[in-house]
C-alpha cells in the first residue's frame, strides 16, 4: 500500500522500503523542501544518511549517526492485513494459468515441467481448511477488519508470521483473538512494541502452546507482563533479544517445558536463579550467552539442589565454560538426563574423548551427552578411568585405601565431588594401578648392580649399571674384559636382598638379566 | 489404486526399513499394534478427516479387523537383525510371515548370498512375496532396500531381482541402496560385492537411488550436532528421505503421476539409472524454530554439497535430470520464485541433449519427525533426486579398489569355494568399466 494517503497513527509503524525494514519516527514537513516527508529509522544502522537531524534541526532521534533517512510516503510500503497476505499466498489470483497442468517455467534454456500444481492450488484456495500456514516475509502489518480472519481461516493451528511488519503486541492480540485453535505462533524478527496497558482478552491464546519471539526486541519484563495471557504455554523461544532476566515469574509461565534464551549476551549466572523454580521446566537452552559458570549454593557437595527441579536437558553450547567446577555443579541437579556442551573452551582441543569420559563420570545420572546416548559400558569405563586418573592426586590430598585413614582435603573433594562415591562403588584404587608407567628410556631400563668376585682372596666389589635386556653372554664378555679372565671360564649367579641366602645361577648365556628376574640393587656373583 | 511392495534385504535393508515404517506409522497415525488412533478413526468415519489418509492403501493393507499391515517383506540370511524387529516396538505391526530369516549368514560374501546360502531360501522368499502380491489389487512395483557391500545385500538381492524380473516382468523395480563409503568401510571385500552386484542387478533394476554412510555421518555430526552418530541416527535420517520420496504415493495428491513417472523422467538410458539423493532442510532439534526457511532457501540448499546423501561433487559433472519433491507448506508461486533464482546459477550445468531439465512435484502433507529424535520439526521440506554424470567418480573409486585387490587375487578364494568362477569377476569388472564409459558418453 504505497500512496499519499497515510494511515492514522503512522509514528511507530513498521514499514518496508525497497526491501529494507524501518520504523517511522517522524511525519511532517522538512523545510525548505516542499511536501510531506516521513522520517524513518532503519533496522540496518548504516543504511541511512543522518541521525534524524537536518541542517541543524532535530526532527527525530536515531540510535546511530547514519540510522535515519527522510523518504516520501509514496515510496513506503505500510504492509497489508493478514487476510490479504493469506489470500495472496494461498490462492493464485491473476497468475492462474488457463492450461492447468503444464506451467511454463524456464530454467536457463530448459523447460520445467510441473506436476500437481493445479490440484494444490485448488486445495489451498479452500482457505478455511488451512491449519498450518506460513506468512513469513509477506509484509503483514495488521489484523485487518474485525472478524475477517475468523471468517477466512478459523481453523489455523500453526502460523509463521516471522519477518513481517507488525509493530505492536496489540496487533498480535487482534490476530490471535480470531484464531481460536492457535497452538503455534512465530513472530520472529518483528520489532514489536509492548504497550504497558496491553490487555489480553480472556480466551485469546487459550490454546497457545509454542511461541517464538526471536529477535523481536522483547524485554523480560514484557514477557512476564504478556505471559498472563498464555495459560498453557509449553515452549517459549526468546533468542537474540538482549534479554536480562530481571524478575522471577510468579504466576506465569508455570506450564512452560522448554525455554530458549540463546544468544542473549546480557544473561548472567545470577539471573538464572530467578527462573530456577519454574515447576515444569524440562529443557533449558542457554547457547551462546557467554556463560562461564553455574552454581547451586543451596546444596553442599554431593547433595541435590532444589533449583530447576524438572530440568532434564540442558544445552550450553558455544559458551565460555572453561572450568570443571561447572560440570561438578550439574551433578547437583535432580532430574538432569541430557547435556549438550560443545564448543566451550573446556571441551575444545585434542582431548575430546577424554573430556567426554570425565563429564560422564562427574555427572552420575547423565544418559545422553552431546546427543549421543551413554551406554552402561561407556559409563562403567568412564568411571573406572576417572578413579584411576585422579588416584595419585587423591592420595597426595590425603586419600587412603584404609577407610580410617582416608581423609582427602576439602579442596580435593570440591574438585572431585564424586570421587569418594566411585571408590565405594569400585573399591579404592590400588597402588599398582596408580603407578605411572615409566616412559621407555634406556636409563629407566638400567639396573644398578653390585658385582662381587668371590673366587679370590680379595673380595672385590664393583657397582655397574646394566640394561635388563643384556644377555648373560654379554655380561660375561664385559666382565671378561674387566677381570682379564676368558669368557668360557666365567660362572655367574646372583643374589638378591629380597631373598637372603639364596643364590640363583645364570646358566643360559642366551637369556637376559630380565629373564632371571634380576632387579635393581641385586648382586652378581662371579666365579672362575 | 496402485500398490507398492517394499522388500528389505540384509542388515542395512532391514534396519532402514525399521526406521522408515516407524515414521510412516507416525505420519498415518497408525499405532504400533497396527490400528489407527481412535480420534482419527472417528474422523475418518465421520468424513471430517481430510481424504489424504485414505490413499495409504498403496503401502498398507487393511485387514478385516481394521488393522493396517505394511506391504513389506523383511529378510536376512541370519536371525539377529530380524529378531530385533520381532521383539521391538513394532513387532505386532507385521505378520510373522513377513519376517524371513535363514540360519547361516552370508559372511560379507556375495557368493554365499547369491549361490550357496541364498539359493536355499529364495523359494521361500518368492513364495512370501507372491502372497503379498496377491493382497494387492494392482501391484505397481517393488521397492528394494539393501546395501552394496554386505553379503546378503549384494548377493541375495541380485538373485532375487533376477527372479522377480522373470515372475513379475512388467512391474517396476526401484532400489534404494547403501553405497560403500569412500573413506569408511565396514568390510574389506566391499568393492568385490559392490561390483558383482551392480553387474548382476543393473538390467533388472529400473532406478537405483543411492545413499552412502559417510555423507550421512557427516550430516549427523555437523548439522545435527551428534558427537558420535550411530546407525540409529543415520537410519532415521534415511527414513526422512524415503518419506519424502514416497509421500506422493501415500497421501492423496497427484497420485498416478507419482514416483513411477519421476523415475521415467530421471533415467535417460536403461543403464544410467543411479540418481543421488539430497534432503533439505536438515536442522538439529536443538535449533527448532530458529530458522524460517522459505522454499527458495531449501531449494538452494539442495544444490549444496553438504546436504547430499552421497559423497560426490556434482560440480564436476553435468545434470541429466533433476526431480524436486516438495512437501508441506509449499505454494506453486514459491516454487516458481525458487526455480527462477536457481536459473542464474552457473554451477547447475545440464547436458545439452536433455530438453526437460527439472521435474517438480508438491505434496501438501507436512514432514513429521520422530518425537525425541535429532531433527527439528519443519513446515516444509524437499527431496531432490538428481541424475548427474558426476557419480562416475563414485564408480571409478569403487573400480579402483576392486582392481587393487583383484590384481593380487586377494580374498578371491572365499568366493571360489562357494562356487563362483574368476571369470565372473572379470565380466563384472568389464561391465562396470562399460558403465563408466556410458556416463562419459552421455556427459
Amino acid at each position: 500500500m504505497m500512496s499519499d494517503i497515510l494511515p492514522l497513527a503512522v509514528i511507530g509503524r513498521r514499514v518496508e522500503v525497497s526491501g529494507e525494514c524501518a520504523t517511522v519516527r517522524f511525519c511532517g514537513g522538512v523545510p525548505p523542501v516542499a511536501g510531506l516527508w516521513l522520517g524513518v529509522e532503519w533496522d540496518n544502522p548504516e543504511r541511512g544518511k543522518h541521525d534524524g537531524s537536518h541542517e541543524g534541526t532535530v526532527y527525530f532521534k536515531c540510535r546511530h549517526p547514519t540510522g535515519g533517512s527522510f523518504v516520501r510516503p509514496n515510496k513506503v510500503n505500510f504492509g497489508v492485513d493478514f487476510v490479504t497476505a493469506l489470500k495472496k499466498r494461498y490462492a493464485l489470483e491473476e497468475e492462474a494459468d488457463e492450461d492447468g497442468k503444464a506451467c511454463s517455467l524456464k530454467v536457463g534454456c530448459k523447460q520445467v515441467q510441473t506436476v500437481g500444481f493445479e490440484h494444490i492450488t485448488k486445495k489451498q484456495s479452500q482457505l478455511r481448511a488451512l491449519k498450518d500456514i506460513s506468512l513469513s516475509k509477506c509484509a503483514v502489518s495488521c489484523a485487518g477488519e474485525k472478524g475477517g480472519i475468523a471468517e477466512a481461516c478459523p481453523n489455523i493451528r500453526v502460523v509463521d508470521l516471522s519477518k513481517n511488519l507488525l509493530s505492536s503486541w496489540d496487533e498480535v492480540i487482534l490476530i490471535a483473538d480470531e484464531l481460536r485453535d492457535l497452538e503455534t505462533l512465530s513472530l520472529s524478527e518483528n520489532k514489536l512494541q509492548f504497550p504497558l496497558d496491553s490487555l489480553t482478552p480472556p480466551g485469546t491464546f487459550s490454546t497457545l502452546k509454542i511461541l517464538v519471539l526471536d529477535k523481536t526486541g522483547i524485554t523480560w519484563a514484557e514477557v512476564l507482563h504478556c505471559a498472563s495471557g498464555w495459560p498453557v504455554l509449553e515452549e517459549l523461544y526468546l533468542r537474540s533479544n538482549s534479554i536480562s532476566i530481571s524478575e522471577r515469574p510468579t504466576d506465569v509461565l508455570q506450564m512452560v517445558r522448554l525455554l530458549d534464551l540463546s544468544s542473549n549476551p546480557s544473561i548472567a549466572e545470577n539471573q538464572l536463579y530467578l527462573i530456577a523454580y519454574l515447576p515444569r521446566l524440562e529443557q533449558l537452552i542457554l547457547s551462546d550467552v557467554g556463560l562461564s559458570s553455574m552454581h547451586f549454593p543451596d546444596a553442599k557437595t554431593g547433595c541435590k539442589t532444589s533449583m530447576f527441579p524438572s530440568l532434564q536437558y540442558l544445552i550450553v553450547n558455544d559458551n565460555r565454560i572453561s572450568d570443571w567446577s561447572f560440570i561438578n555443579e550439574l551433578d547437583k541437579l535432580q532430574s538432569l538426563q541430557a547435556l549438550s556442551c560443545s564448543r566451550n573452551p573446556l571441551t575444545e582441543g585434542d582431548k575430546a574423548e577424554t573430556t567426554r569420559q570425565i563429564i560422564i563420570a562427574k555427572i552420575s545420572q547423565l544418559k545422553t551427552l552431546n546427543r549421543c546416548q551413554i551406554l552402561p559400558e561407556e559409563r562403567y569405563g568412564a568411571e573406572l578411568d576417572y578413579r584411576k586418573t585422579f588416584g595419585n592426586e587423591w592420595k597426595a590430598a590425603g586419600g587412603h585405601q584404609d577407610p580410617d585413614k582416608n581423609r582427602p582435603s576439602a579442596e580435593f573433594l570440591a574438585a572431585h565431588p564424586r570421587y569418594q562415591l566411585l571408590c565405594r562403588k569400585y573399591g579404592a584404587p590400588e597402588d599398582e594401578e596408580l603407578e605411572v608407567p615409566q616412559p621407555f628410556m634406556l636409563k629407566n631400563q638400567l639396573l644398578t648392580l653390585k658385582i662381587k668376585y668371590s673366587n679370590q682372596l680379595e673380595q672385590k666389589e664393583l657397582e655397574k649399571q646394566l640394561p635388563d635386556s643384556m644377555t648373560v653372554q654379554k655380561v660375561k664378555g664385559l666382565l671378561s674384559r674387566l677381570l682379564k679372565v676368558p669368557v668360557s671360564e666365567l660362572l655367574l649367579s646372583y643374589e638378591s636382598p629380597k631373598m637372603p641366602g639364596r643364590e640363583i645361577e645364570l646358566e643360559n648365556d642366551l637369556q637376559s638379566l630380565q629373564f632371571y628376574s634380576v632387579e635393581n640393587g641385586d648382586c652378581l656373583l662371579v666365579r672362575w | 489404486m496402485l500398490q507398492c511392495l517394499s522388500i528389505h534385504i540384509g542388515q542395512a535393508g532391514v534396519q532402514i526399513g525399521d526406521a522408515s515404517w516407524e515414521l510412516y506409522c507416525l505420519e498415518h497415525g497408525i499405532q504400533p499394534d497396527g490400528f489407527i488412533l481412535d480420534r482419527q478413526q472417528e474422523q475418518l468415519e465421520n468424513g471430517e478427516m481430510e481424504p489424504r489418509n485414505a490413499s495409504f492403501d498403496t503401502f498398507f493393507h487393511e485387514t478385516r479387523t481394521g488393522k493396517y499391515v505394511p506391504r513389506a517383506l523383511f529378510m536376512d540370511l541370519e536371525p539377529t537383525v530380524i529378531d530385533r524387529i520381532r521383539v521391538g516396538k513394532y513387532h505386532s505391526l507385521f505378520h510373522p510371515e513377513q519376517l524371513v530369516n535363514g540360519k547361516e549368514d552370508a559372511s560379507n560374501n556375495y557368493a554365499r548370498g547369491h549361490y550357496s546360502v541364498g539359493s536355499e531360501i529364495i523359494e521361500l522368499v518368492l513364495e512370501r512375496i507372491q502372497k503379498l502380491a496377491e493382497q494387492c489389487n494392482e501391484l505397481q512395483g517393488f521397492l528394494v532396500f539393501r546395501s552394496f557391500g554386505g553379503g546378503t545385500g549384494s548377493g541375495f538381492t541380485s538373485l532375487l531381482m533376477e527372479q522377480l524380473s522373470a515372475e513379475y516382468c512388467r512391474k517396476t523395480k526401484l532400489e534404494f541402496s547403501v553405497y560403500p563409503s569412500p573413506r569408511i568401510s565396514t568390510a574389506v571385500v566391499e568393492p568385490y560385492n559392490a561390483v558383482l552386484t551392480t553387474h548382476s542387478t543393473i538390467e533388472h533394476s529400473d532406478c537405483t537411488f543411492m545413499v552412502d554412510n559417510e555423507a550421512l555421518y557427516n550430516i549427523c555430526h555437523r548439522k545435527l550436532g551428534i558427537e558420535c552418530p550411530t546407525y540409529a541416527s543415520i537410519n532415521r535420517l534415511t527414513a526422512q528421505v524415503l518419506s519424502c520420496l514416497t509421500a506422493s504415493l501415500r497421501f492423496e495428491g497427484p497420485l498416478n503421476v507419482g514416483l513411477i513417472e519421476f523415475q521415467t523422467n530421471l533415467v535417460p538410458y536403461p543403464r544410467v539409472h543411479f540418481p543421488i539423493t539430497t534432503l533439505a532442510p536438515i536442522i538439529s532439534a536443538d535449533k527448532a524454530y530458529h530458522e524460517h526457511l522459505s522454499v527458495p532457501d531449501i531449494t538452494a540448499a539442495c544444490f549444496e554439497f553438504s546436504n547430499q546423501l552421497v559423497r560426490c561433487d556434482p560440480r564436476l559433472g553435468k545434470y541429466m535430470a533433476c526431480c524436486l519433491l516438495y512437501r508441506g507448506d509449499v505454494v506453486p508461486k514459491d516454487v516458481n520464485v525458487a526455480i527462477a533464482s536457481m536459473k542464474s546459477r552457473t554451477s547447475v550445468q545440464f547436458v545439452d541433449w536433455c530438453p526437460t531439465g527439472f521435474k517438480v512435484g508438491i505434496n501438501h502433507q507436512p514432514p513429521m519427525v520422530m518425537p525425541g529424535g535429532d531433527l527439528a520439526p519443519v513446515q516444509r521440506a524437499v527431496c531432490m533426486l538428481s541424475n548427474t554424470t558426476a557419480i562416475v567418480e563414485a564408480w571409478a573409486r569403487l573400480d579402483h579398489k576392486f582392481d587393487l585387490m583383484f590384481a593380487k587375487k586377494a580374498f578371491l578364494h572365499w568366493y571360489i569355494t562357494e562356487g563362483m568362477e574368476q571369470g565372473e569377476f572379470t565380466e563384472a569388472r568389464e561391465d562396470l568399466a562399460a558403465l563408466e564409459k556410458d556416463y562419459e558418453e552421455v556427459g
